[in-house]
């Protein structure tokens, strides 16, 4: 298929053409914030930075409800998990930034292996077509061509959408892109000059994240050679051990599972939980084998920089969105952090 | 018969009342034993003291759906371990105001002081402090039932 | 500002280079505009470092329970106060801290900055309360004034109330501010209303725990929110766990909070946590006469009591 022409001015004929069968999910302005919510027309922002909260919401909800169960001994079947509605309606998702896509590409390694994919996640993973907007000015704090990603980057997506001026170039990546595409009413043809000028435009993008990101060495040395550097010492010292840098992140995936009942029925939840916690490691006997701030701090980048690259063939576990960068209340700069590790 | 009678008839509140041992309590059982009546709305939790309450307690018993929370103790002066419950009438004045202020409605947190020698007053308090949960209705802006999330 | 600044770096070098102290704990400038970020100096070419602007939000006396060295601090009036209180708390000795005293005119609120100017700052300039702000192909300004936070217009203690040297000279303090004035129109509303406005108060909060972790009073080796038995509430972002959490985490601080704002700094939601703690401030203030840190001598409220206490509640 090819790639098609959308006129900023049919975004809502677009929009309302795949209300039938989809819900439209579209970044929209609330209370100062860029975030994913559902449109039924085009009413939405095509000019922004990204969204304050990454998208990972979308697939993997802060807290989420896996299981429910009764707690009634009358009850038959008490004790007994049931899955709690794993059931996601259809949605396309408008306006991804290629990093987020990333992300998922990322995480569908760590959620799914050859023994075992996470339901939750793949659910909606299968059941949401991402149509992603390339960054036509990326933010001063971008930093994904250091990362295997970059501004009009397409892993991960299904459409890649860039953004021409008055019109938007769409151009379909997957077999489910492609289902929506054709849906779709509002689209022509795109000819060779669009494709030029969203090449272009790829170029220019690329050329304006100034500000790089080595990793050379950190694939290059080993384990226990990163792990002893004398950096970590200066790191950790203005770090707050909240968990902010862990729940912007699009690549943070790690939870927590309990469960909570009340009177007679329970459910089990699953929730967002971050390394950031001294309790993320402690142990019932006592020990907490990260007991400080310097450990803590050190095992999120060592994860994020070398053991996912280790564990998951070379994927790094950053994209390079900057969103850390900007909410870290002590403005800890992993582009820093990183130059450290990579000296 | 009118929809508030009809609500304030129907409904009886539980109520978590946090007696000290030495005053309170001694006031709970002194009215037992001297038959004096008031309604069994009350669920006792003997503490050793009221400067052992915590305001956690009070938006624990809240939020398993306690409609109404009654704090009692000795008379400042008289606590049998001499100051606890001047240390607790600080934590009673801004853990009140707090509550309140975050829109507990009015009727459903009670404090006393109640010796053990005060069986007449403790049934006295009781039935206000039903009434006044009675009139509050049942809660439910601090009570967690269910987990709400996704 | 650029006085505070130089000030600043000769004190730490001076403290520094006569092994008065192990480590200067201030300020360097933000890898991006309108940030800073704690530092901790060492030697005296990391003093050079140390900066002074009005993006010093965090609160560095959040740096002292529990540390075994000899530290100096940059402190600005609220930080100041809250050294006074960790000492009183016997979290760190007098004798282990050199507090660097910086008479403050008030620091700026990023939000507001961002709401005003919504494209990519790539520069920010400072210059006799005017701030510059640059980007890709735009140059505006804004008055400090327009931009100070809310804690720092109502301020009570700009001056540091304890201190071994002030960098500069005291400045004059507010007069005649009413700290309290929006809270007293939400005291005036119904119970219902006021429910609905603070349920509506942490809708975004994403139990980061950002304001916990910057607020210097928070330092027990275990939080309530981690204590498992019983456990007082749970981990998700269900609203009655949310509210829980603030609840109590603002009792916690009564009596101790100087309003220093670290908490509303921090959250990354832009939540307007000090609501909470501001309400348990003014009953402090009104019923026990008592503001944080004043003096060395001073006992929390919570920890002393008056036979006449006010009871007019308690049946």
């Amino acid at each position: 298929m090819a790639e098609m022409i959308l006129k900023k001015s049919d975004l809502a004929e677009f929009v309302k053409s795949l209300l039938s069968d989809y819900q439209v999910l579209a970044p929209v302005k609330e209370d100062q914030k860029v975030n994913f919510a559902p449109v039924e027309d085009g009413e939405f922002l095509l000019d922004f930075q990204n969204t304050f909260l990454s998208p990972k919401h979308l697939f993997f909800p802060q807290s989420e409800k896996m299981f429910e169960f009764s707690t009634d001994k009358a009850d038959e079947e008490a004790f007994i998990l049931k899955e709690a509605g794993n059931n996601p309606q259809p949605r396309v998702v408008f306006g991804i930034r290629p990093c987020d896509a990333k992300a998922f590409q990322v995480l569908d390694k760590i959620f799914g292996n050859d023994q075992y994919a996470d339901p939750y996640w793949f659910s909606k993973r299968e059941a949401t077509v991402l149509i992603g907007l390339g960054c036509n000015h990326p933010c001063p704090t971008c930093f994904c061509t250091s990362v295997n990603c970059g501004p009009f980057h397409e892993e991960g997506l299904d459409v890649l959408a860039v953004d021409l001026g008055d019109s938007l170039l769409l151009r379909p990546l997957t077999e489910k892109g492609r289902k929506v595409l054709e849906q779709a009413k509002g689209l022509t043809s795109a000819d060779n000059q669009a494709g030029e000028k969203a090449a272009a435009l790829k170029a220019e993008a690329e050329k304006a994240i100034t500000r790089k990101v080595f990793t050379d060495e950190i694939a290059q040395r080993s384990v226990m050679e990163l792990f002893e550097a004398a950096h970590w010492d200066r790191v950790h010292e203005s770090c707050l051990n909240c968990g902010t840098c862990t729940y912007v992140c699009p690549t943070c995936h790690c939870f927590d599972i309990q469960d909570e009942v009340a009177g007679a029925v329970g459910d089990r939840v699953r929730n967002w939980d971050t390394c950031m916690s001294w309790l993320f490691t402690m142990h019932g006997s006592g020990h907490n084998p990260r007991p400080g701030k310097k450990e803590r701090v050190r095992q999120r980048f060592m994860h994020k920089f070398k053991y996912i690259p280790l564990k998951r063939d070379g994927e790094i576990g950053c994209v390079g969105c900057g969103r850390c960068i900007n909410l870290c209340p002590v403005n800890i700069d992993v582009r820093d952090v990183v130059r450290n590790m990579n000296a | 018969m009118t929809e508030e009678q009809r609500k304030t008839e129907e409904f009886e509140p539980k109520i978590i009342a946090f007696l000290c041992n030495w005053c309170s309590y001694g006031a709970a059982d002194l009215a037992g034993v001297s038959r004096l009546q008031y309604p069994s709305n009350i669920r006792v939790i003997r503490i050793p003291c009221t400067g052992r309450m915590s305001p956690k307690f009070i938006l624990e018993a809240f939020r398993r759906g306690a409609d109404g929370v009654w704090v009692s103790g000795c008379h400042p002066g008289d606590c049998h371990f001499i100051a606890g419950n001047y240390y607790a009438r600080r934590k009673f004045t801004l853990l009140n105001n707090l509550l309140h202020s975050v829109g507990l409605e009015p009727g459903r947190l009670h404090f006393s002081w109640v010796s053990s020698a005060e069986g007449e007053k403790f049934a006295t308090v009781a039935k206000q402090v039903i009434e006044a949960v009675k009139a509050a209705g049942p809660n439910s802006r601090f009570v967690k039932s269910r987990v709400e999330v996704a | 500002m650029e006085t505070r600044t130089e000030k600043i770096r000769e004190t730490a070098k001076r403290l520094l280079s006569e092994g008065k102290v192990d480590v200067v704990i201030g300020y360097r400038a933000g890898t991006i505009p309108l940030r800073t970020a704690p530092y901790f100096a060492r030697t005296v070419e990391e003093a050079e470092n140390l900066i002074w602007n009005s993006h010093c939000r965090i609160n560095l006396a959040n740096f002292l329970p529990r540390r075994k060295d000899r530290v100096a601090v940059t402190a600005k009036g609220c930080d100041a106060r809250n050294i006074v209180n960790h000492i009183i708390e016997n979290q760190i000795t007098r004798d282990q801290v050199y507090i660097i005293g910086v008479p403050c005119e008030g620091m700026v609120e990023l939000d507001l900055i961002l709401e005003k100017e919504g494209r990519p700052i790539q520069e920010i300039i400072e210059s006799n309360g005017k701030l510059t702000l640059k980007g890709r192909d735009f140059s505006t300004s804004l008055e400090r004034a327009e931009v100070l936070r809310q804690n720092c217009l109502t301020c009570a203690h700009r001056n540091p109330t304890v201190y071994d040297e002030l960098v500069v000279d005291q400045v004059p303090e507010l007069e005649g501010v009413d700290r309290y004035v929006d809270l007293k129109e939400l005291l005036a509303q119904s119970d219902a209303e006021r429910y609905a406005y603070f349920q509506n108060l942490v809708k975004d909060c994403i139990r980061c725990y950002a304001c916990r972790d910057a607020c210097p009073l928070c330092y027990c080796h275990v939080c309530f929110v981690d204590e498992t038995m019983p456990q007082w509430l749970g981990k998700s972002i269900d609203p009655a766990d949310v509210m829980t959490y603030h609840l109590l985490r603002a009792f916690h601080c009564a009596g101790r909070c100087t309003d220093c704002g670290a908490c509303e700094a921090a959250c990354p939601m832009g939540i307007k946590v000090r609501q909470f703690t501001r309400l348990l401030e003014k009953d402090v203030k009104e019923l026990y006469g008592y503001e944080t840190g004043l003096s060395l001598e001073a006992r929390p409220p919570l920890t002393v009591y008056r036979p006449d206490d006010p009871q007019e509640f308690i049946k």
